[in-house]
């Protein structure tokens, strides 16, 4: 099998603050193939965004990270500011969930993407803007040349967005991680820029990461999926076949709580939630984090953590009881 | 239509210079700020130009003359011409107004900035500093800088851009912290910008509006500040005309002639004035909450 872009093994994250640790991210490993989509799914707190902005160290002083991510060949965990700087937005690049203010509002569009080329590929002035052109046309912007000289906020919500995945694919990222991109924009620019998505790792070859807690969105677009819980990674499968035959019970729950239409008497069915809530992340218990909101837990589940393992071919989870069913 | 048609067919820059631009004619009071303001600036600049008489030319058939059709404003003790020492002076508030304001905004913006982007124990010794020195009166800090370096123009000027830097300080720190936490922070650092382009390129530039309101008030207290230093013998030394030291000539004839106070006294206020309300002016204008 081709080596993975990036390989990462036993990543932790925590936050010191006054109150104590915070464990964020709890032994979190996974790979990412060349022109992979991979989808990361959990509720909100789960760990998801801080999994992905440990990679280029994009979280505040208080996080301590552990573990080690290989992105051709190299640790990105231990390089040094200086070359990880040339690693952000040039190799691994983001695209936040606020597409309304993650544009500088006082520069022009243009001059923003400009400044990308210019610090990673030190492309001159005139080459720099008809690589920004180019790029507005490829995450296909009605009007393009117009665009350039356009502050963002003449620009709308979708626009912008694209205005922004157009500047983290400046300099032909090798993985593009999109942090809830679609969240904030409405269903149909959604839709468009989901197309956008699939249609840039078509052409351009690009891995993508795509965190989201909207599991339509992943069903859409990605190839693997990774369920996080609590920190820690409960289920890891092909896109199908998670879909298909989930193992988990946090994962079955998820599944459950997604309204489907058209199926009949039983689309008029409740929609299952999830009883309990998210454990504080302050003390994870030495237990299964999910025991508290599982009827399938018991004594093992309280007392010991349930390590991965693989239950059908690249289908691995986290759970002393997995198997499809209700829970 | 024809409004339609120059709308798409000019760049945004211009169009958001437009805008600017109606905005600030729609409020009379910071447009006779401006008109004001320039007036004065161009008096300073023209001086040798405008004045009737040269600073120091003395009248001595017109000793504390009234006002009449050769001396506008009348005449001083010296039979010096007071319209032309009004017009002079404006050279020295106008001076000390801009360079001191020039001078603290370039001390005062750096130091603010990085305690506020950096925080941790640089932005504590920053803050704390600057408390200290609000605390410290200005005037004393100034009587020590004359007395240290002698009284001069430039060392009062100096002394009004020192008395103005921790009250910058504050401000360009509290704006730093505001915008170090704008979404596009982020967003830059993970295109891999380093601390110089976050500081000099996205945060400074979204200051401006606030700097440039800022010095339109600062440079009226330094204004103000000027006359008080050269009042109390600080600031420029007779004969160089100011407004300060010609209140101070004018203080031994109150009685018999309180117009030689009066008229350099009208200067400072409107001068001081017409910044202020250009200020406030460009405040409205600049603020993006205003409806456009």
């Amino acid at each position: 099998m081709a080596q993975p872009v990036l390989d990462v093994t036993d990543l932790s994250v925590r936050f010191d603050t006054d109150d104590g640790d915070v464990h964020a991210v709890d032994r979190m490993s996974f790979t990412l193939d060349a022109g992979e989509v991979l989808g990361i799914v959990g509720e909100s707190g789960c760990g998801k965004s801080v999994t992905c902005m440990a990679l280029v160290r994009l979280l505040p002083e208080t996080a301590r990270i552990d573990g080690a991510a290989l992105f051709e060949g190299r640790d990105l965990l231990a390089m040094p500011p200086r070359e990880l700087r040339r690693v952000r937005g040039r190799s691994i690049s983001f695209v936040f969930q606020e597409p309304m203010t993650s544009l500088n509002p006082v520069f022009t569009v243009g001059h923003q993407i400009e400044e990308v080329l210019a610090r990673h590929l030190r492309l001159s002035r005139g080459k720099a803007r008809e690589r920004a052109l180019e790029l507005l046309e490829l995450v296909r912007i009605p009007a393009p040349a117009r665009r350039l000289d356009e502050y963002p906020h003449q620009l709308s919500g979708g626009m912008r967005q694209r205005v922004v995945i157009a500047m983290a694919l400046a300099c032909d990222p090798k993985v593009l991680v999109a942090d809830e991109p679609t969240t904030a924009l409405d269903v149909t620019i959604q839709a468009g820029i989901l197309d956008l998505m699939r249609d840039i790792r078509e052409r351009l070859g690009t891995s993508i990461i795509l965190i989201t807690h909207n599991l339509g969105v992943v069903a859409d677009i990605a190839d693997r999926v990774l369920v996080m819980y609590a920190g820690r990674k409960a289920e890891e499968a092909p896109v199908a076949d998670l879909f298909s035959h989930p193992q988990h019970p946090y994962t079955i729950g998820l599944l459950g709580a997604v309204p489907r239409p058209y199926e009949g008497d039983e689309a008029r069915r409740r929609l299952q939630e999830i009883p309990g809530r998210v454990p504080s992340l302050r003390e994870l218990p030495r237990a299964c984090a999910f025991a508290d909101r599982c009827s399938r837990a018991d004594e093992l589940s309280r007392t010991e953590i349930p390590e991965l393992r693989e239950v059908r071919p690249a289908h691995s989870v986290a759970c002393f009881h997995p198997g499809p069913g209700a829970v | 239509m024809s409004a339609v048609d120059t709308v798409t067919l000019t760049s945004p820059r211009a169009r958001r210079r437009r805008l600017l631009r109606k905005r600030f004619l729609r409020r009379p009071m910071a447009v006779a700020g401006l008109v004001v303001v320039l007036a004065f600036v161009v008096t300073a600049i023209f001086a040798p130009l405008l004045a009737p008489y040269s600073a120091g030319a003395t009248d001595f058939n017109a000793l504390l003359a009234h006002p009449s059709a050769k001396h506008l404003l009348g005449t001083d003790s010296l039979g010096r011409d007071v319209l032309s020492r009004i017009i002079w002076g404006a050279r020295a508030s106008m001076q000390a107004g801009f360079f001191s304001t020039v001078l603290a905004i370039l001390v005062a913006v750096p130091i603010g900035m990085i305690g506020g982007y950096y925080r941790g124990w640089v932005d504590t010794v920053v803050a704390r500093v600057t408390d200290v020195l609000l605390a410290f009166p200005f005037l004393i800090l100034a009587v020590g800088f004359a007395a240290i370096f002698g009284a001069s123009l430039l060392n009062a000027t100096l002394a009004l851009g020192i008395g103005a830097v921790p009250g910058l300080i504050r401000i360009a720190r509290g704006e730093t912290l505001a915008l170090r936490e704008e979404d596009y922070i982020p967003a830059a650092i993970a295109n891999g910008a380093g601390d110089a382009t976050i500081i000099f390129k996205h945060i400074l530039p979204n200051m401006t509006s606030t700097l440039i309101v800022q010095a339109t008030v600062t440079i009226p207290t330094a204004i103000v500040g000027e006359a008080v230093l050269s009042f109390l013998g600080l600031g420029v030394q007779p004969p160089t005309p100011s407004w300060g030291t010609m209140l101070q000539d004018a203080q031994s004839y109150l009685s018999t002639a309180p117009r030689l106070a009066i008229f350099p006294g009208l200067a400072i206020v409107l001068a001081a004035l017409a910044f202020n309300v250009l200020g406030d002016g460009l405040r409205d204008i600049l603020d993006p909450r205003t409806t456009r």
